[in-house]
């Protein structure tokens, strides 16, 4: 693994200390586990009293309400539950875009998120696109413990979602690691993950050229993922435009999560730490 | 085209073009930019000023343009100069037009060789522009500005060379004042010039005469001496040896002397002699040489004119004095009717056109022993010097009018009154009794010039041999005035005033005709200078081509290429305005 990747995750996993998962409460489902679902279950919260019923357990039977009313009742407790994290990551080039922070970024904001679910007691899954999508091994452990982290992929993300999709948990919160940059109809990709998903956040992350156009001159622009070449004159119409249509999709992506209900945020990778904010404004993690 | 690049500075300053050049390359060089995805730099419209795809080689229209331009202000600022042809300079021909240019030699004369020599300067190289100056007696212009060869020759047929003296130094100047300097200017002449380094850097000297032998009239007059006219020839040898030949004097077909010569070099022979006053014209001549136009002259006889004089003086001894110096001039017609000049005692006016002298006696006189004032330029004064004269006059003061010619003190004794009609009115302040004048030479003699300027008023021709070149000065009362020349040419002079003055432009019998009347003069070309042919050498000096020369003939041409650049520049200012400069 580049160097630099390990070290991204390393300080991911320090800036997650300060986090945690913020988890809805759609999405208190799951395994058994140390979180409090939102169903009956054997924690020891109590949470409501109902008749007996055969086959209930003897042993949470209120045997004073018994004496008292002489009513068989049975004690309910909450239900303790350990809700999921997916962690969808865009492995495309595009990611791992040269003279950028882009790469270290989107490690570092997967091993942020990972920590913070373990600070929320939540299970998670980091998932990465290349020819389909793939699971991160280890990715249960620390992020540091992450063997891979390939940001190298020359697929989209709907490509290999239509190879080999992820195996996203049920009411689990799914966090979208994207630039967002590929032709299609966002609509789509975000109905695809939001559906069965207690949320979705989609979190564009773009380099700083990605955001700001660059200077005027010529220039021969290489497509980081398909190797294809265009050779422009710059000035301040093409800059203009440029700004135009990062606007555009944009605003596009914000209005398909709008539509599926998901949510959308956008951090410039060379200002990730200054704009963690932006995450708990979407929700998606409160501080630890 | 002089060698392109002279100006150091103009050299440094190309270095703008590789400069310009390497802007607009590095510029348009592409840097290698990855970028996430193609996907943001996909346009459907595409920018004015760049943006289009462009190939790395391509560069936009206002590159070529300022490169262009840069070039032209570059060669501008190295003075780019166009090396003029010496012909294309105007060139101002000096023609010698004196006589000595028809020398001949092997039959051939100076005027012929530099004829031939101006054809061939037009078959090489023909000037655009050409100018004739004929250096005569007065440098003189001749014809428009001719063009070609043919304009040329039909001008130098003016070119006739019979003046007696050649001003080529004037004629030189008059050339620069016409050329303004700038025009070449060659002398066709027949001697070479005073100083043979020419500092003239515009001037071609071109001398074609040969020092040949030449024995000629240098000298020839006609003069009244009583009732004959003596004739006065003066003859030169003008060569190296010693010449024999003959000289024939006639009048009419009447042999007058048949004189053998024997001259040694350079020497000059006078011959003397009286004719009587009936012989019309005389006729000299020497044999043919190398030149012949100072071989024979011709000599009318002497005008002898004498004025009418009417003396009305009271006075007996008075007017003893007056007829007795009136005799001695020997210009006093005897005739007194219908007077030219009237002499008497006051001021009261004949009624005539005749002149008056008004002798003044005073009553109370002065007697004045000088000093005296004289007007020596006056005619009445000529030869007057009062020198030891007692003159007694009244002590008055001259009239309004009169011009004073002889003063004592502020009292004047001789004074000149002048009228509409141009009239003359001498008043002498004179009283005899008390005076010596009479007794003096000055008596006489200012008499001879009383009836002198009287004669030289009187219509008519002031003398009738003169030299070639000469004036001849004509009295007349007003009309027109037919001269035909020796040619027989005519040339009419309308409503003249009451004197004009004949050119001679060539020599030979003048017939003139005015008021109904004919005279002749004739004109001799006697000019030794001219016609001693020993100075004369062919060579050429001087030269066109100098340093200062060549310098001055490169016309600078500089603005061609600062006016191309300007046109460049607009055209790239419209483009960059219509937004069509960037591909």
């Amino acid at each position: 693994m580049d160097p630099s990747i390990q070290q991204a995750l390393r300080e991911g996993e320090m800036l997650g200390g300060r986090y945690a998962l913020q988890i809805p409460q759609v999405a208190a489902t799951g395994q058994v586990g140390s979180r409090l679902g939102r169903r009956a279950g054997s924690s020891i919260d109590f949470q409501d009293y109902r008749e007996y019923q055969p086959g209930d357990d003897l042993r949470f039977i209120d045997w004073g309400i018994y004496a008292r009313t002489d009513r068989v009742s049975i004690k309910l407790f909450r239900e303790e539950v350990t809700p999921h994290l997916d962690i969808v990551v865009d492995g495309s080039s595009s990611m791992n875009l040269e003279n950028s922070m882009k790469a270290a970024a989107t490690a570092k904001l997967s091993a942020m998120l990972s920590v913070a679910a373990v600070n929320a007691q939540c299970s998670r899954a980091v998932w990465i696109s290349g020819n389909g999508f793939h699971r991160m091994p280890n990715d249960t452990l620390s992020p540091a413990g992450w063997e891979r982290f390939d940001l190298n992929s020359t697929r989209t993300l709907d490509e290999a979602y239509e190879i080999l999709p992820p195996k996203l948990k049920r009411l689990g919160v799914r966090v979208l690691i994207s630039d967002l940059f590929w032709p299609g109809n966002p609509v789509q990709t975000i109905r695809r993950l939001r559906e069965g998903a207690a949320a979705l956040f989609v979190i564009q992350l773009l380099a700083r050229d990605d955001a700001n156009p660059p200077e005027n001159g010529s220039l021969r622009l290489v497509d980081s993922e398909s190797g294809e070449t265009v050779e422009l004159f710059v000035d301040a119409t093409i800059r203009r435009q440029y700004s135009e249509n990062l606007a555009q999709l944009q605003q596009s992506w914000d209005d398909a999560c709008r539509q599926c209900g998901a949510h959308m945020t956008t951090i410039v990778a060379e200002e990730l730490e200054e704009k963690l904010s932006e995450l708990e404004t979407i929700q998606l993690v409160v501080p630890a | 085209m002089i060698p392109f690049l002279t100006y150091p500075l103009a050299l440094i300053a190309l270095a703008a073009l590789p400069a310009l050049a390497a802007i607009y390359l590095l510029r348009n060089r592409f840097r290698k930019r990855q970028v996430s995805s193609l996907l943001l730099w996909r346009f459907r419209l595409q920018s004015r000023e760049g943006g289009a795809k462009v190939n790395p080689l391509q560069l936009p229209l206002i590159f070529f343009l300022e490169l262009l331009a840069l070039l032209l202000l570059v060669t501008a600022a190295t003075g780019p100069h166009w090396n003029l042809a010496q012909g294309s300079r105007p060139l101002v021909v000096v023609l010698d037009d004196s006589f000595s240019m028809q020398a001949l030699h092997e039959q051939r004369s100076a005027q012929d060789r530099a004829r031939e020599a101006l054809e061939k300067l037009f078959k090489q190289q023909a000037p655009p522009s050409t100018r004739l100056i004929l250096a005569g007696v007065e440098p003189r212009l001749i014809g428009g500005t001719a063009r070609n060869w043919n304009e040329v020759e039909f001008t130098l047929k003016e070119w006739r060379c019979l003046a007696p003296v050649s001003s080529i130094d004037r004629a030189i100047t008059l050339a620069s004042e016409i050329g303004k300097h700038e025009a070449n200017i060659l002398v066709l002449t027949d001697h070479p010039p005073e100083e043979k380094k020419v500092a003239n850097e515009r001037l071609h000297w071109r001398s074609f005469g040969r020092p040949v032998d030449n024995v000629a009239i240098v000298n020839a007059s006609r003069t009244a001496f009583g009732e004959e006219d003596r004739c006065l020839l003066e003859v030169a040898n003008f060569s190296t040896r010693t010449h024999s030949g003959r000289l024939a004097v006639r009048t009419g077909s009447n042999q007058v002397q048949q004189t053998t010569l024997t001259l040694a070099s350079m020497e000059r022979q006078r011959f003397v002699f009286n004719l009587p006053r009936s012989e019309n014209l005389l006729e000299a001549a020497l044999a043919e040489d190398a030149l012949v136009a100072d071989n024979q002259i011709q000599l009318l006889p002497p005008i002898r004119k004498k004025v009418r004089v009417q003396v009305v003086v009271t006075n007996s001894e008075a007017a003893e004095l007056l007829e007795r110096a009136l005799d001695a001039t020997g210009l006093r017609s005897s005739i007194s009717s219908n007077p030219e000049l009237v002499i008497h005692h006051s001021n009261a006016s004949t009624g005539s056109n005749a002149w008056i002298l008004n002798w003044h006696m005073a009553a109370e006189p002065k007697a004045y022993t000088g000093p005296f004032v004289i007007d020596s330029s006056h005619p009445l004064a000529e030869g007057i010097g009062l020198q030891g004269v007692i003159w007694a006059g009244g002590a008055v003061t001259n009239s309004p009018g009169e011009i004073p010619v002889i003063l004592a003190g502020n009292v004047p004794l001789l004074s000149v009154r002048e009228d509409l009609s141009g009239r003359r009115f001498v008043t002498l302040n004179f009283t005899p009794e008390l005076s010596s004048l009479q007794r003096a030479p000055d008596w006489p003699a200012l008499l001879w010039n009383l009836l002198q300027w009287r004669i030289s008023e009187t219509p008519g021709l002031s003398e009738p041999n003169v030299r070639l070149g000469s004036d001849v000065i004509l009295k007349t009362t007003g009309g027109s005035v037919v001269v035909v020349q020796p040619d027989g040419s005519s040339r009419t002079y309308s409503e003249t005033s009451r004197q004009i003055a004949l050119e001679t432009p060539m020599p030979g019998l003048y017939a003139i005709s005015w008021q109904g009347r004919t005279n002749q003069f004739s004109v001799n070309a006697h000019a030794a200078e001219e016609s001693n042919l020993r100075s004369c050498e062919p060579g050429q000096w001087g030269e066109w081509k100098s340093d200062m020369t060549s310098r001055y003939e490169q016309s600078s041409i500089a603005w061609i290429f600062a006016l191309g650049a300007a046109g460049l520049l607009s055209l790239h200012l419209c483009l960059l305005a219509n937004g069509k400069g960037g591909n």
